[in-house]
C-alpha cells in the first residue's frame, strides 16, 4: 500500500483534519475516520530557513505550507530551489529528520 | 472582586548572565520588595519556560520562595511557552481579586545561554506542533517567515518597514539602561550598504538578523496588592484593570485565516473590554516583537490600527517615542531582549514605570493607560494586560 499522511475526517460532521485532534474542532465529535490525504496542491507560503535545530546537518531548509487538493492544509519540505506562491506542487513521504535515535517520515514536495 | 495595584518592581538587565537560574530570580525579586518596602509577602508565582530543560531546575517557585526566606508563603511556577510572565500576573490577579491572597510577588526568570545556541533555537522549536512542524524542523523564524511572506504578499509590507521597527526599536532600548542589545542601527546600514547581507543575513526569509529578537537571560518582578496594601506602599499608584487571554490552534497551517492572529485580538479585546477602555485610549503599549512583523500585526489586531495599516503608521512615526501611540519604548523584545519567561513580566514593568512617570529618558509623557501583549507560541496563547493610573 502507499504511504500516506493521515487525516483524520470528522464521523459525524466529515470535517477532515490534519493533524489529529481528540475532538472535531466543528462539531466537537470525538470519533474520527482515518483518510489518506491526497499529495498534491498548491503552495500558500515558504520560507528558506536558516539557524535550524543542531540535529540537521544541513546549512538550511526550505519550508512551506501546502493547501492540498482536498481543502486540508500541511506544512512540508520543499525541494524545490526557486518556490513561488501558488505554484502547484506534488508531495512524497521520505525522511524529514534523525535524530540521535529516532528518523521520522513526513511529507517533501517538488514542482509539478 | 477587588482592585489589583503594582507596587513593587524589580527587573535585571536582559543580557548574558553569568549567575545561577535562582540568583537572577532572587535579584528582581529583592529589588521589587526594596521598591515597595514590604518584607514579606503571602505567595510567589515564577514564570519560567526552560529552567527543567535547559537549566536542569524545576520547580523553581518553592526554589525562590525558599531562596528569599519567605517561607511558608504559597508558591508555583507558572509555564505558558513566552507568554509565562503575563499568564503569572494573570494568576497572580485572580489570587488577589478573589481574596485568597493579598500580595503576591510575580517573578519571570529565564537563562537561555547556559546552553548553546542551536540547543537554545532547538528548545524554542519545542513550542511547535509536534508531529506537524517539529518533524520538519519548523523553528519559530521559520513560522515568522512563512508568515512575513503572505504578509507581504497581502498587505504591501516590504523589508523596509521591518527594518524600521527595528530601528525604532534599537533607538529606544539606547534609553533603556537594562536593554540587551543597546546599539544604534540605520536604514541604510542594515538594508542598502553594500555590506548589509553580511551585517544583516537571512534567517527565514524574507527575516533577517535584524527582524529577529536576541536570546537573553534575565529576570523581572511586578509585586501587586490590594487598595489597601498599596496606599499604605506610598509609591504612585497604578491598577491592572484588564486581563484578558485568548488561544488559538496549535498547526499554523489550521487557521483559517493565516494572515490573523485571532488569539492577539480576542486577549486585548477582552483586557480592554474588562478596564472599560477602547484601544483609541491607550497611551503607551507593550506588543511582544519576538520577530520586527509581529509588532506591526500585533498594533493592528489589538485594535489601534486598521488591519494592513500598522505599517503605515509605524512609517509616519506614530509609534515611536515622540509619537502620538509609542510602542515597545523599552526597546521591545527586539533590543531590550527576550528572556522568555520573565518577558511578559518585563513588559508590565516598563507599562508600570512609564505609568508611575518614572521611565526617564524614555518616558511617554502624561502615560495614564497602557497595554501588554504577550504572545505565546506562534501566536496560539497571548496573554494581554491594561494597566491604568489611578489618583
Amino acid at each position: 500500500m502507499e504511504t500516506s499522511i493521515l487525516g483524520f475526517k470528522c464521523k459525524s460532521c466529515g470535517h477532515v483534519h490534519y493533524p489529529n485532534r481528540a475532538r472535531c474542532r466543528k462539531c466537537h465529535n470525538p470519533e474520527f475516520e482515518i483518510v489518506p490525504l491526497p499529495k498534491t496542491g498548491t503552495l500558500l507560503t515558504y520560507t528558506h530557513a536558516h539557524a535550524l535545530p543542531g540535529d540537521f546537518e544541513v546549512p538550511k531548509l526550505t519550508l512551506g505550507i501546502v493547501l492540498l487538493e482536498n481543502g486540508n492544509r500541511i506544512t512540508g519540505q520543499l525541494d524545490i530551489p526557486n518556490p513561488r506562491i501558488g505554484m502547484k506542487v506534488q508531495g512524497r513521504i521520505d525522511t524529514v529528520r534523525k535524530t540521535g535515535y529516532q528518523t521520522f517520515k513526513g511529507m517533501i514536495f517538488r514542482e509539478i | 472582586m477587588r482592585d489589583v495595584f503594582a507596587i513593587g518592581l524589580g527587573i535585571t538587565s536582559f543580557t548574558r548572565l553569568e549567575y545561577p537560574l535562582i540568583e537572577i530570580a532572587a535579584y528582581s525579586s529583592l529589588m521589587a520588595l526594596k521598591d515597595c518596602g514590604l518584607d514579606r509577602v503571602d505567595h510567589v508565582y515564577v514564570a519560567n519556560m526552560g529552567g527543567g530543560r535547559v537549566n536542569k531546575q524545576t520547580a523553581l517557585g518553592s526554589a525562590l520562595v525558599d531562596h528569599l526566606s519567605l517561607c511558608p508563603a504559597g508558591a508555583e511556577t507558572i509555564e505558558n511557552g513566552p507568554a509565562s510572565g503575563a499568564s503569572a500576573i494573570k494568576t497572580a490577579y485572580m489570587a488577589i481579586a478573589s481574596g485568597l491572597h493579598d500580595i503576591v510577588m510575580v517573578t519571570g526568570c529565564e537563562r537561555m545561554n547556559e546552553v548553546n545556541s542551536l540547543d537554545a533555537t532547538d528548545f524554542v522549536a519545542s513550542l511547535a506542533h509536534p508531529l506537524a512542524e517539529q518533524i520538519y524542523g519548523v523553528t519559530l523564524p521559520s513560522l515568522a517567515g512563512m508568515f512575513t511572506r503572505l504578509y507581504m504578499e497581502k498587505y504591501g509590507v516590504t523589508s523596509r518597514h521591518l527594518a524600521m521597527v527595528a530601528v525604532k526599536n534599537h533607538d529606544h532600548a539606547l534609553l533603556n539602561p537594562f536593554a540587551h542589545v543597546r546599539q544604534a542601527i540605520t536604514l541604510e546600514g542594515i538594508l542598502d550598504d553594500k555590506d548589509a547581507a553580511t551585517n544583516n543575513p537571512i534567517i527565514a526569509d524574507p527575516l533577517r538578523f535584524f527582524d529577529l529578537c536576541p536570546v537573553s537571560d534575565g529576570a523581572a518582578t511586578v509585586i501587586l496588592a490590594t487598595a489597601d496594601v498599596a496606599k499604605k506602599c506610598g509609591r504612585p499608584m497604578v491598577r491592572l484593570a484588564g486581563v484578558g487571554q485568548a488561544t488559538d490552534t496549535h498547526a499554523v497551517h489550521e487557521r483559517d485565516e493565516p494572515t490573523d492572529l485571532l488569539a492577539v485580538r480576542g486577549a486585548a479585546e477582552k483586557a480592554l473590554g474588562m478596564a472599560g477602555l477602547k484601544p483609541s485610549e491607550v497611551n503607551v503599549a507593550e506588543l511582544h516583537d519576538a520577530f520586527t512583523i509581529l509588532e506591526i500585526v500585533e498594533s493592528e489586531e489589538v485594535g489601534f490600527f486598521k488591519k494592513g495599516e500598522g505599517h503605515l503608521a509605524l512609517a509616519e512615526g506614530y509609534t515611536r517615542l515622540g509619537g502620538k501611540l509609542p510602542i515597545n519604548p523599552s526597546g521591545g523584545l527586539k533590543a531590550k531582549g527576550h528572556p522568555v519567561g520573565a518577558t511578559g513580566v518585563g513588559q508590565a514593568h516598563e507599562i508600570i514605570t512609564q505609568l508611575r512617570g518614572e521611565a526617564r529618558k524614555r518616558q511617554v509623557s502624561g502615560a495614564r493607560i497602557g497595554l501588554t501583549t504577550n504572545f505565546g507560541g506562534f501566536g496560539n496563547n497571548v496573554v494581554s494586560l491594561v494597566f491604568t493610573k489611578e489618583n
